[in-house]
């Protein structure tokens, strides 16, 4: 499971532009929106492209994207129990 | 009644690899860095944090150092600060990418962060937030650099804008994968220079010492 | 004191059909553009799009083969716009050009049949250019989807204030291609079915392609409207989304209302992409200005989201709504679906009508705001 988290935050870190942050800054149960690591609604549609490119999971249903992207960990999860 | 003067305030050109505000050097780097790297290490030694930037292409980055650094030399814009710009290949970075991206990838897929800088008025949106600018945006399209067009469109819209502000951010911004052509100016009611199609060609043509 | 800037003509070519009497027929008669379209050059799975058949009208173009197919419907459009008013292409007639993306379709597309080069906005104008000799370059304004207002507002400006013109062509288009569609896709943003503008379960917009064009004089002529106002102003919240509280737009209402000396105008002709954030956006913002209770439609319905065409586009069928003292209604409305109540045009009504005002709202923040009276 770590090994995923760990994957997640690098490919985050690249595929958003978060030039500032490390992998190792990247908490797995800090919020990603709002007051956690402030992601926007571009960032949103990003992992959703990135959901899709890298584990093959298609998600369509906004509401669906917003408890997936909670945190890391929440992201983590759900690619485990989806991926194909 | 007089017609209203209009002077340049501040000036700031990115050439090739060197960045200069009102004809002094801020930040230079070899010929050879690529331009990503150079914008990036000229963003560093702004010493700004604005995470916002690393997800912007080379035209908003090279257009949001610049508007910066005339911040710096003659402070914070008016809210109504007009936005006048110019290049002449439009978004052409982000464009190349986007069909990149959705025509030549080994896995084509479009990117949204990609495409949304597909227009090249959206560095007028960046600098828009970053300075809290509610104004006139206006993007021309322009084979080459042309004050001959700019000066009188700018004086107009200084004219229109008079109930609400006397101000207007220009630039010619033309950035592409190698090459960096820009020239931001601060236009308003006071200032060093005039605001002239000479003057600006003479800014312009500034050659390096 | 200024001159006033009035419209003397215009010209829409867009799936509907060629010119704007057809067109305003057409939404009269409740037919819209949009249908799914099955198109690989757009997308592997159908879209519901207002598009034009293949190449339409070439015949109609000297050279057609020298042009491509977004060149021949802004030259196609200028021309009868042209020839119609008699309009001499000399230094004092300004021509403005707007277009969110122009030939973008020969970017990186392997059956483009010319060079990328023409990708260019540059190279697009000289082609238009070259085709009628006019004196003056066109010039180019891109700037997302307020593109069309926005011209006209360039234009309307420099007559005004440069005494060199004394009349300007405003011509603006887009057409659908990949490059377009996959972004849209990308940003979840299109609609799998017709769209319903301030709908409650709108889902999106739909795309389309059009080429309108406007003819600027500062002498009124019969049957000419009047620029009475224009307001434009940046939300300085978001590069995609608009802002919650309609700032930008707000803004942009108030002083194109002001410029026109205060008033009320007798319908909305609004941006109305069916969207869930521009539709709420516009809502606020209207709601802010006092004008909820003013008849409003979206034209989206019929002709989709014409991107660089749509802000001319709705222009002018506004105006002829004007000449006709006839309200199009907004269609793909049936429940209301904003925080804030809007007077939707429902059905096609007869009644006076000598002012409306039209917004336009774009990524990047931009907004715009123009009102437009009969004289």
């Amino acid at each position: 499971m770590s090994e995923l988290t760990q994957e997640l935050k690098a490919k985050i870190i690249a595929q958003l532009n978060l030039e500032d942050l490390t992998v190792a800054d990247l908490d797995d149960h800090t919020p990603l929106f709002g007051d956690g690591l402030g992601l926007d609604s571009i960032d949103a549609l990003e992992l959703i492209v990135m959901l899709d490119k890298s584990y093959g999971i298609k998600l369509s249903d906004p509401k669906e994207g917003r408890k997936v992207f909670e945190t890391i960990q929440t992201m983590a999860d759900f690619i485990e129990a989806n991926r194909t | 009644m007089g017609k209203q003067e209009y002077r340049i305030q501040t000036y700031c050109t990115i050439r090739s690899r060197s960045i200069r505000v009102n004809g002094n050097r801020f930040f230079d780097a070899e010929p050879s860095t690529p331009l990503g790297d150079f914008l990036k290490a000229a963003y560093r030694e702004l010493a700004v944090d604005y995470p916002k930037f690393h997800k912007m292409d080379g035209l908003c980055k090279a257009i949001f150092i610049a508007a910066e650094l005339i911040a710096r030399e003659s402070g914070p814009y008016e809210r109504h600060t007009a936005l006048l710009f110019a290049n002449r290949s439009s978004s052409y970075l982000s464009d190349n990418r986007h069909a990149h991206d959705i025509f030549h990838a080994d896995n084509p897929v479009a990117s949204p962060a990609t495409f949304v800088y597909t227009l090249p008025n959206i560095a007028l949106g960046e600098i828009s937030i970053r300075h809290q600018l509610q104004s006139e945006n206006v993007f021309f399209i322009f084979d080459h650099y042309l004050p001959e067009f700019m000066v009188p469109y700018t004086n107009a819209t200084l004219e229109d804008s008079q109930p609400n502000g006397g101000s207007a951010l220009c630039g010619w911004a033309e950035v592409t994968e190698e090459t960096c052509d820009l020239l931001l100016y601060r236009i308003g009611t006071s200032g060093q220079l005039t605001h002239s199609v000479e003057q600006l060609k003479r800014l312009y043509n500034e050659e390096d010492e | 004191m200024r001159d006033d800037v009035y419209i003397i003509g215009d010209e829409v070519i867009s799936p509907l059909g060629l010119g704007s009497e057809l067109n305003f027929q057409r939404l009269r008669d409740g037919h819209t553009a949009i249908a799914p379209v099955m198109d690989m050059r757009l997308r592997d799975h159908p879209i519901h799009a207002a598009q034009m058949d293949g190449n339409p009208w070439n015949q109609l173009v000297k050279n057609a083969s020298h042009y491509t197919r977004l060149e021949r419907l802004f030259i196609l459009a200028l021309q009868r716009l042209i020839e119609r008013h008699d309009i001499p292409l000399d230094s004092e007639t300004l021509v403005i050009l707007s277009t969110t993306k122009g030939n973008i379709a020969l970017l990186g597309d392997p059956e483009g049949t010319f060079p990328e080069q023409r990708a260019n906005l540059t190279a697009m104008a000289e082609a238009i250019r070259q085709y009628f000799g006019f004196e003056n370059q066109p010039i180019p304004v891109s700037n997302a989807c307020i593109s069309g207002s926005l011209a006209i507002a360039v234009a309307r400006r420099l007559l005004r204030y440069d005494n060199r013109y004394k009349r300007a062509i405003v011509v603006g288009g887009d057409e659908l291609s990949k490059f377009i569609v996959s972004g849209f896709d990308a940003f979840q943003a299109l609609a799998n079915e017709p769209c319903r503008p301030f709908d409650r379960n709108r889902s999106g917009l739909n795309l389309g392609e059009a080429v309108a064009a406007v003819y600027l004089s500062t002498k009124p002529t019969h049957g000419a409207v009047k620029i009475m106002g224009v307001g434009s102003f940046n939300d300085a919240n978001h590069i995609s989304g608009p802002s919650r509280t309609g700032e930008g737009l707000y803004l942009s209402i108030c002083e194109a209302t002001r410029e026109a000396g205060g008033g009320m105008p007798d319908f909305i002709s609004a941006h109305g992409t069916a969207t869930a954030y521009n539709d709420e956006m516009e809502a606020i913002a209207f709601h802010r200005c006092s004008l909820s209770a003013v008849p409003l439609h979206s034209l989206k319905g019929y002709f989709g989201h014409t991107l660089g065409a749509s802000g001319l586009l709705e222009t002018v069928m506004a105006i002829h709504s004007l000449k006709n003292n006839e309200l199009i209604r907004s269609l793909g409305f049936a429940h209301p679906g904003t925080s804030q109540p809007l007077n939707i045009i429902t059905q096609p009504t007869r009644r006076p009508l000598n002012t409306f005002l039209k917004t336009a709202s774009g990524f990047g923040g931009c907004n715009i705001a123009m009102i437009i009276q009969k004289v």
